[in-house]
């Protein structure tokens, strides 16, 4: 079933343990280089950068195949051009058996493929059953499934579990208004089976390479379970789905819920990460507290908004502050000191990158020479539209 | 839920196939027992949040009243916040030293940012209220960017540094932050991108003259990053010009230095984005010879049959590039 032989996987898995334990200060460069040499079988790309320029690289390769089919079978093309399609999705499997074959794991241009491939399938069968999101959706929860304990890759494990979602979601909408009414508490039910199915497989689970799929499968759950219960996607949904029409003096059913939900949730997976020691879902909580915010803003506008950046820039400074007093010195458990195997370094370009963002801009236009500073950031929460 | 099972698994395997001494086994199974859960990205990023949401919040503030609460009364307030900001930067600055310095609290890491941004909402206000600089634009951008670029070197902060460098760039009327640099009106505008390519240029001098000089050595890659990205889009877009042979030229001049000083300071990003320049030019280059040979359509269609093999001869090649890199450089994710 696995496109990869086992031992190589486990061994890809040491090797980015040994690149860890260097970046920690464990062991040095020339230990790293020794485990690297000795043990690297598979060719995967670390570097992010260079991995997207592959992936463009490959996706310009892939269309340009299928552009030259196009070309050559255009003359004997009548309505039966849903076949095209079909054939661009085998040419995208096969280009990925081939590529995997050769060992690229990881390496953009395997990953060029294996999406392309998807995606020319997820549009034949759409051109086929006339497109019913059902069908296609079901079909390819089933083929990212077999892509993901195939070829391992972590981008078939998202695409898993988004069509699942979504097969879920598009199989109640088909089962008509009762099942409409309830569709928050039962993708909220769903969230939880995910959540804990995968909680279960992950204790079980002895092959290394594949928990990060799991850990994301997690991480997903806990984003649906917040989604499913935000009032915002609640209020919007019912009066999309079911024309609900909200006025002063009339909420949508369970709304009282609804409000303490989109709060109660993101609070306590911020309390519950802490205990756990979980960073996935402390980020979640985080996000999720953000939208939150954002839910409350988007309704009722308690503070215009200039204030409302003001005061929440100076609580969160005051919050952050007696924070990290509270927790500096702290040498085990939760603590401010800087962890040797954390990844820090992505957010300090990420930093230097907003910046310029913030930076000034030139003064070409004389009419609003006042553009200073204030860039049209739009974050934390806050509408971006001023 | 962590990997730590598997880590910890990983870490044993080393030991045991004897990649990893006893004595570092024991090191890392030491740490990974006091169990640590650092905060540190997080509160840091959350401070940096609360600067960027103070900041905008009181740009908003200040130009939407500007009519309605008293001029003096905000300039004193910002006056006052910014001084404070600054007082106690200076207060817990360690002083100026030309190798990498640091804080000891990275919270004053994001307060001088804050006296930055603050510092430039301040003079924006004095050239809008009451025209300080009178019709010299310029001297409006040049004042923060000045500030800028002191406090950068002063305190070590290459966010701030990256502020400067905008100053700078947005003086010579160039708008750098990253979505912005692909909309700048180079095709309209010929001297635009001359003085862009200078701007780039001049930057890779200093930062020359900065590493002989063991001056924040650090900085370099900022440098030369903004370099590389002002003068590769200043002269992709001239290619579409009339005079465009000067400007590949000029982008292969660039492209080859960029792609050998990559090597020297070891960074990944360099190396990427010169090979993604280079190449975008190249192809650029083929198109025009094409246009000129003007050849007739049923030659075309064995063109389009080319296309796949001209895409594998440039991976194949790409992936040679980049193995020879990573000989040198090493495993870095950004």
């Amino acid at each position: 079933m696995i496109q990869y032989k086992k031992i190589e996987l486990e061994q890809e898995f040491l090797v980015s343990e040994g690149h860890s334990l260097k970046k920690a200060g464990f062991i040095d460069e020339s230990q790293f280089r020794l485990i690297d040499k000795n043990l690297t079988v598979l060719k995967s790309q670390k570097n992010i950068l260079i991995r997207i320029g592959f992936f463009l690289l490959g996706s310009f390769l892939y269309s340009s195949i299928c552009g030259f089919l196009t070309l050559i079978s255009l003359d004997s093309m009548n309505e039966n051009y849903q076949f095209l399609v079909y054939l661009f999705a085998i040419i995208g499997f096969v280009g990925t058996e081939v590529l995997t074959n050769q060992k690229y794991y990881g390496y953009g241009l395997d990953d060029a493929f294996l999406l392309g491939s998807q995606l020319c399938l997820a549009i034949a069968i759409g051109i086929s059953s006339e497109g019913n999101e059902l069908t296609i959706s079901l079909i390819l929860s089933i083929t990212s499934l077999l892509c993901y304990l195939r070829y391992v890759q972590l981008s078939m494990a998202i695409l898993f579990c988004v069509t699942l979602t979504c097969s879920i979601l598009f199989l109640m909408f088909e089962l008509g208004a009762f099942a409409k009414t309830m569709l928050p508490f039962t993708m909220m039910f769903f969230a939880i089976v995910i959540y804990f199915s995968s909680k279960k497989l992950f204790a079980r689970l002895t092959l290394p390479f594949y928990c990060n799929g799991i850990i994301f499968t997690q991480a997903f759950a806990l984003i649906l379970f917040y989604l499913s219960g935000n009032y915002m996607v609640v209020r919007e949904l019912s009066s999309e789905l079911m024309g609900v029409i909200v006025t002063a003096n009339n909420d949508i059913p369970f709304a009282i819920f609804f409000y303490g939900f989109t709060f109660i949730v993101p609070v306590s997976y911020l309390v519950l990460s802490l205990f756990k020691k979980d960073r996935f879902m402390l980020w979640i909580g985080i996000l999720a507290l953000c939208f939150s915010i954002y839910t409350i803003r988007f309704y009722y506008a308690l503070l215009p908004v200039e204030i409302a950046l003001t005061i929440g820039g100076l609580a969160l400074f005051a919050f952050t502050f007696f924070a990290i007093k509270k927790i500096k010195n702290n040498i085990n458990g939760v603590t401010f000191q800087p962890d040797r195997f954390s990844h820090g370094n992505l957010f300090g370009t990420a930093e230097i990158l907003m910046a310029t963002q913030l930076g000034l801009k030139p003064e070409t236009t004389v009419e609003s020479p006042m553009e200073f500073g204030n860039g049209d950031f739009s974050g934390g929460g806050s509408g971006g539209s001023y | 839920m962590s990997m730590k099972k598997f880590e910890e698994a990983a870490t044993k395997s080393l030991l045991e196939k004897e990649f990893i001494t006893p004595e570092q086994y024991d090191q890392v199974q030491a740490y990974r027992n006091l169990n640590l859960f650092s905060l540190h990205t997080e509160l840091k990023l959350f401070l940096y949040a609360s600067v960027l949401l103070f900041t905008s919040g009181i740009g908003i503030l200040i130009y939407q009243n500007i009519d309605s609460i008293g001029h003096i009364a905000i300039l004193a307030l910002l006056f006052l916040i910014t001084f404070f900001c600054f007082y106690f930067c200076f207060k817990n600055a360690i002083g100026f030293k030309k190798q990498q310095t640091q804080f000891e609290n990275p919270i004053f890491d994001y307060l001088i940012l804050a006296a930055v941004l603050l510092s430039c909402i301040f003079v924006g206000y004095l050239q809008f209220q009451y025209t300080v600089f009178g019709t010299h634009y310029g001297l409006a951008t040049v004042v923060p960017t000045v500030i800028a670029f002191f406090c950068a070197y002063y305190f070590d902060n290459k966010s701030i540094l990256s502020i400067a460098i905008t100053g700078l760039a947005a003086y010579i009327g160039l708008s750098v932050s990253p979505q912005s640099l692909l909309h700048n009106d180079f095709n309209e505008n010929n001297t635009l991108s001359y003085s862009a390519i200078s701007l780039g240029i001049s930057l890779v001098i200093w930062a020359i003259y900065s590493s002989n000089n063991d001056l924040k050595k650090h900085f370099s890659l900022v440098f030369l990053t903004f370099a590389l990205h002002i003068i590769s889009i200043a002269c992709i877009n001239n290619l579409f010009d009339s005079y465009w042979g000067i400007f590949i030229i000029l982008l292969a001049g660039s492209c080859y230095y960029f792609y050998r000083t990559s090597y020297l300071i070891k960074s990944v990003s360099l190396f990427v984005f010169t090979l993604i320049y280079a190449y975008i030019g190249l192809n650029i280059f083929l198109f025009k010879l094409l246009e000129f040979s003007n050849i007739d359509s049923e030659l075309f269609i064995s063109f389009f049959f080319l296309v796949p093999f001209y895409f594998i001869g440039s991976i194949i090649y790409f992936i040679r590039l980049i193995k020879q890199f990573n000989k040198k450089a090493s495993h870095d994710t950004i």
